[in-house]
């Protein structure tokens, strides 16, 4: 066993090392980290509180008091910028992590075990896979109501689907691999088999879907908010914050320019990294 | 082969029955009720009771949903609107065009500026043109879409003048929302040129042409794009799910008489009868496209198509 | 090989061409006599007993009449009605102006308002308006002779029947229409139905028969455009000559435009913050009052409207018959609001929740009074709720404050005060507060049922004070209608309901 978990740590020290020389992947990398760490440290960060307003002051351009300047409320948009880092990468990750989990757990079990349980499931992903993603987020949020949590809820069960087909796929072309026959020959246990064996090589496609599914969550919450379904105020999500700022985008465009920057930085550097990520641990690319 | 194809279309029927009972039952389970969300504030609990009595409201879920089938498999019926009393039918099929029409002029737009962004990124590997063409195709994909039609609308239409900012009739009211739709899918597109390019690129056909004395321009167009398109292909087709979505945003900046703004219209206002006949047309549509995409998948790669004997 | 390729090629090219071609050019250039209306709604039907949004009403107002005609400065005229008597308490007999013919060519006679009324008593979505006519009473004297009766004495009859949803409907062009008589619509109006391209554009054109002075316009074009600042723009690019409900962000860019004119009134809405007056602590007058003085209404309406509309004294709008002006505003005054609190036992304040749904405004109300109301301790917890479920659970009772509107369509006291604060109204009819005082009920009933004009003024006038002192609301804003025209439009008149009528239209040279 001590072998196998050398040879992936090895597996994945080569990975890292091919990454760092992928320049795009890096910088995506480290902006990401770096709006990870905003997030975290919102509070000491931030030099206004985000939900303070102040009605003499409203519409402020950027200046040294407000570096992004004021909304309509006279709130500093640059604190509710870096609070928003935090609602909108938790939407990202969380809304994935939900969509990973179920999905790939029902991908997994399809894949491996075929039979009634392939074709019960593959059906009802059929199904969600018949409904554009965003139609099926927008229900759901319907069906749950508004908030954070059920706008991650939604966009991360609309999401399901593809994560469900993605894992199946590997799956399938894993198992007739000559090490899970011989892991079988020994009498390994399914379970184990899976946990050991499968999911770890499934890993390569699933991560690089991932990273490019954080961002896809994120605007997908910014496209809920634009058709009403979105967070309730006063939460400074870059999605709210610009579609309430885009009735006043012609005499104040810094009200919906910074969080719109703030949105596109972050999904431009999740998708550097997926893109390197995908450059790296496809083997057909690897020379 | 035949007989996967044959399966895989008799497969479409179950599937819109598991739609269309998927979305009653969600619908059913919506708070929100259509009567008073229709009737609004004035109206009195008469009036409440008079019009869910009239929309048949008062029948149980599964009598409902029964009835909403037997409407379509008998008559062909997809029913009246709440809120507009018109057929469900009607509204759908004169709206359908317009998304349709949208979301392929989306997939022009994306592989007009995603397969040549590709081509070059993968000729020119790993240079700074490469680097740039990604990252402009990039800015496509990381904008929001209503923020990036609004932008585009101040800029075309009140700044320059030059294009309208609403409507889906002329050629030229068509650019913008094609150009807001289209941007947001043209780096996928391009990605995937970008590395079915590489691939291509590397095989020993595309050096034999080289050793011809084949100019790279040669080189790349007649013989290298065409094995490149291949999986392009196929991306695009699963790209229109994407487009699709992006059409209801793309719709309500433009004010484009489509099937997106009318299903978030009918969600809004719990006109089920609406979105039920909505989501069945759109699956419909979808699954068809997925079983091209699958059918087209499975043809050109063998080993796919093997395991489907 | 080669085969394929441009097999393919070509496909694309048809596929493109395709696209484009089918495409006519039906946006019309604004001509001279043809005038392009942009607005946000999107009609529902063109059945005026099918609906009662304004989207709707604001295209069929132009196609039909009503009996009764409510002038912009909401005077009553004759229209289809000539002349009224009362006969009694209760009976009008009205008489029908001669010679006036439907856009079908078949004359209007008593059956056809006959019928209008009782379908109209019929209807749920309109009801409401026509509610106290008695069915059995409507009785057809002679071709142009009609005569109604109410249930009980009603003041306001002739205002209500004055109200767009009274339109006078051809008997024989509703029986032919059937189910899709929404979409076929055939009135006496000055414009006549051509063409409905779903939530895109409805465009009508100049009834030539028409029995009194001729639209000046030929054709009218209604283009639906949800978007508030791209609205905008199409009156800048030359999209719309007239643009209906502009919103606050754009007022001033509209007026400083020299192209444009911005035209604006008061109108009839009113915009609330109720209270749940049988829920502690709201059922104490006093918490009521320092809510009202705790808040700084100018801030509140500057910031959300933009300076459009006035923050409200009471709960009538201006313009409305038996407003009482002389109203005194709840002004700011924080330590009047601490005294009054710590007087009800709340000197440390108090935790509780203000509903609003997603309406853009009311939310933004909603997060400023969060702000000011801390300032007197106490803490508010908003609460988005979905629309129809907001209004069934305020009908309920289950709520502690919340965020709502009213409009007072026939510009009748009555109409603005009986169903939001008669004890008889309590619940889904609209008195959502649960307001009840044995002396407003009293002064209610009587200015609905008096028709001596000062005896209803008097008392409305005393009913508003004693409303305004029990603070059932925090009296918000009245609106304004904002419309904006190109400066070379004429004679646009706003209607204070918001259905303005567009044959008085024209352009200049």
């Amino acid at each position: 066993m001590s072998v196998y978990n050398e040879k992936r740590q090895s597996l994945w020290l080569e990975t890292w090392h091919r990454l760092r020389k992928n320049k795009a992947a890096v910088i995506g990398l480290v902006i990401l980290v770096f709006l990870i760490l905003v997030a975290i440290f919102a509070d000491v960060i931030a030099p206004y509180d985000f939900r303070a307003q102040d009605l003499n002051a409203t519409f402020v351009k950027p200046n040294s008091t407000h570096w992004f300047g004021t909304d309509n409320f006279g709130r500093d948009i640059f604190s509710r910028v870096v609070y928003g880092s935090r609602i909108s990468l938790q939407i990202g990750f969380i809304a994935v992590g939900i969509a990973l989990f179920v999905g790939g757990f029902i991908g997994a079990v399809s894949g491996y075990f075929g039979g009634i349980f392939d074709t019960l499931f593959m059906r009802l992903v059929d199904v969600m896979l018949a409904v554009p993603t965003i139609l099926l987020a927008i229900s759901i949020v319907a069906v749950l109501g508004p908030g954070i949590t059920n706008l991650m809820i939604a966009v991360g069960v609309s999401s399901i689907p593809s994560y469900a087909r993605i894992v199946r796929a590997n799956v399938m072309s894993i198992k007739e691999m000559q090490y899970i026959e011989a892991a079988r020959a020994m009498g390994t246990t399914n379970v184990s088999i899976i946990l050991k064996h499968v999911i770890p090589n499934t890993l390569a496609p699933v991560i690089v879907q991932s990273t490019i599914g954080v961002a896809g969550a994120i605007l997908s919450a910014a496209g809920l908010g634009f058709i009403g379904l979105g967070i309730q105020p006063p939460n400074p999500e870059w999605g709210s914050m610009l579609n309430a700022g885009r009735h006043f985008i012609r005499d104040h465009p810094h009200l919906t320019t910074y969080p719109g920057l703030a949105i596109m930085i972050t999904i431009l550097s999740l998708n550097l990294l997926g893109d390197g990520l995908r450059d790296v641990l496809d083997p057909k690319l690897k020379d | 082969m035949v007989k996967y194809i044959f399966r895989r279309i008799l497969l479409v029927i179950p599937v819109m029955i598991g739609v269309s009972f998927l979305v009653f039952t969600m619908i059913h389970f919506t708070p929100g009720d259509p009567v008073i969300t229709i009737l609004g504030e004035t109206a009195s609990q008469e009036s409440i009771d008079q019009l869910r009595e009239e929309l048949g409201l008062n029948d149980p879920f599964l009598v409902q949903y029964f009835n909403y089938v037997k409407n379509i498999v008998v008559d062909q019926d997809l029913g009246r609107s709440y809120v507009t009393n018109r057929p469900v039918t009607n509204e759908i099929v004169s709206k359908f065009p317009n998304t349709l029409r949208l979301a392929l002029l989306g997939v022009l737009v994306s592989i007009s500026i995603g397969i040549p962004l590709g081509i070059i990124s993968a000729v020119k590997q790993y240079t700074w043109v490469d680097n740039i063409a990604m990252f402009f195709a990039l800015i496509g994909v990381s904008m929001p879409i209503f923020w990036q039609g609004i932008l585009l609308i101040i800029l075309f239409s009140v700044t320059f003048r030059i294009l309208p900012s609403s409507g889906f009739n002329t050629w030229q009211q068509m650019i913008l929302p094609a150009l807001t739709l289209g941007t947001g899918s043209a780096a996928i597109v391009a990605r995937m040129t970008r590395s079915s390019m590489l691939e291509v690129y590397r095989q020993d056909y595309i050096r034999t042409a080289r050793s011809k004395g084949l100019g790279e321009f040669t080189v790349v167009v007649r013989h290298a794009l065409r094995n490149t398109l291949i999986p392009v292909v196929t991306i695009v087709g699963l790209q229109f799910g994407f487009l699709l979505g992006g059409a209801i945003v793309t719709e309500t900046i433009f004010s484009i008489p489509g099937v997106g703004r009318l299903m978030v219209d009918a969600i809004r206002q719990r006109d089920m009868l609406i979105v039920q006949g909505g989501v069945l047309m759109i699956a419909f549509t979808f699954s068809i496209i997925n079983l091209f995409v699958d059918i087209m998948y499975a043809f050109l790669d063998p080993k796919i198509r093997a395991q489907y004997k | 090989m080669m085969k394929k390729k441009s097999a393919i090629l070509l496909s694309l090219g048809i596929i493109f061409g395709l696209l484009v071609a089918g495409c006519a050019p039906s946006t019309p250039t604004p001509g001279k006599d043809s005038l392009v209306v942009a607005m946000g709604g999107n009609p529902v039907t063109l059945d005026p007993h099918g609906s009662n949004d304004q989207a709707s009403s604001r295209v069929h107002r132009q196609i039909y009449e009503t009996l009764i005609y409510q002038t912009e400065g909401l005077d009553l005229v004759p229209a289809l009605a000539t002349s009224w008597t009362q006969i009694d308490d209760l009976t009008f007999e009205f008489k029908l102006k001669a010679g006036v013919t439907f856009h079908n060519g078949e004359p209007l006679t008593a059956s056809d308002v006959k019928f209008t009324l009782e379908r109209a008593l019929a209807s749920a979505f309109i009801g409401h308006i026509v509610g106290p006519l008695d069915k059995e009473s409507i009785t057809v004297v002679d071709d142009l002779t009609i005569r109604l009766a109410t249930t009980r004495p009603f003041a306001p009859l002739l205002t209500h029947l004055a109200h767009p949803a009274m339109a006078i409907l051809n008997e024989k062009a509703v029986t032919e229409g059937g189910e899709d008589y929404g979409t076929n619509p055939v009135g006496t109006g000055p414009f006549k139905f051509v063409s409905w391209d779903f939530d895109e554009k409805v465009t009508l054109e100049r009834f030539d028969d028409y029995h009194a002075t001729k639209a000046l316009l030929r054709e009218i074009v209604f283009r639906i455009i949800p978007d508030n600042t791209v609205r905008t723009i199409e009156l800048e690019t030359g999209g719309a000559d007239i643009i209906f409900d502009i919103q606050p962000a754009d007022v001033s860019r509209v007026d400083a435009d020299p192209t444009l004119t911005l035209v604006r009134d008061a109108n009839l809405s009113v915009t609330y913050i109720g209270f749940n007056v049988e829920k502690a602590p709201f059922n104490d007058v006093r918490v009521r009052q320092a809510i009202n003085l705790a808040i700084d209404m100018e801030a509140v309406v500057n910031t959300v409207y933009a300076g459009v509309g006035s923050p409200a004294k009471g709960p009538l709008g201006p313009n409305v018959f038996g407003a009482n002006m002389d109203l005194e505003g709840w002004d700011r005054d924080v330590d009047a609001a601490k005294a009054l609190l710590a007087d009800a036992g709340y000197a440390d304040g108090f935790t509780t929740t203000l509903w609003t749904n997603d309406n853009l405004q009311r939310v933004q109300i909603a997060e400023i009074v969060q702000n000011q109301l801390a300032a007197v301790g106490i803490t508010v917890e908003i609460v988005e709720v979905e629309w129809s479920k907001y209004l069934a659970d305020t009908a309920a009772g289950l709520h502690d404050m919340f965020i709502l509107g009213w409009t007072t369509v026939t510009a009748d006291a009555d109409y603005g005060l009986f169903a939001l604060f008669h004890s008889s109204a309590k619940g889904t009819p609209g008195n959502r507060t649960f307001y009840a005082n044995a002396r407003v009920d009293e002064l209610l009933d009587l200015g609905r049922t008096t028709t001596d004009q000062a005896a209803r003024l008097a008392a409305y006038k005393e009913a508003q004070e004693i409303i305004r002192d029990e603070a059932p609301w925090v009296f918000t804003w009245t609106g304004e209608n904002i419309s904006g025209t190109h400066s070379s439009v004429r004679g646009f008149l706003q209607h204070p309901a918001g259905h303005h009528r567009l044959d008085k239209v024209s352009f200049s040279e």
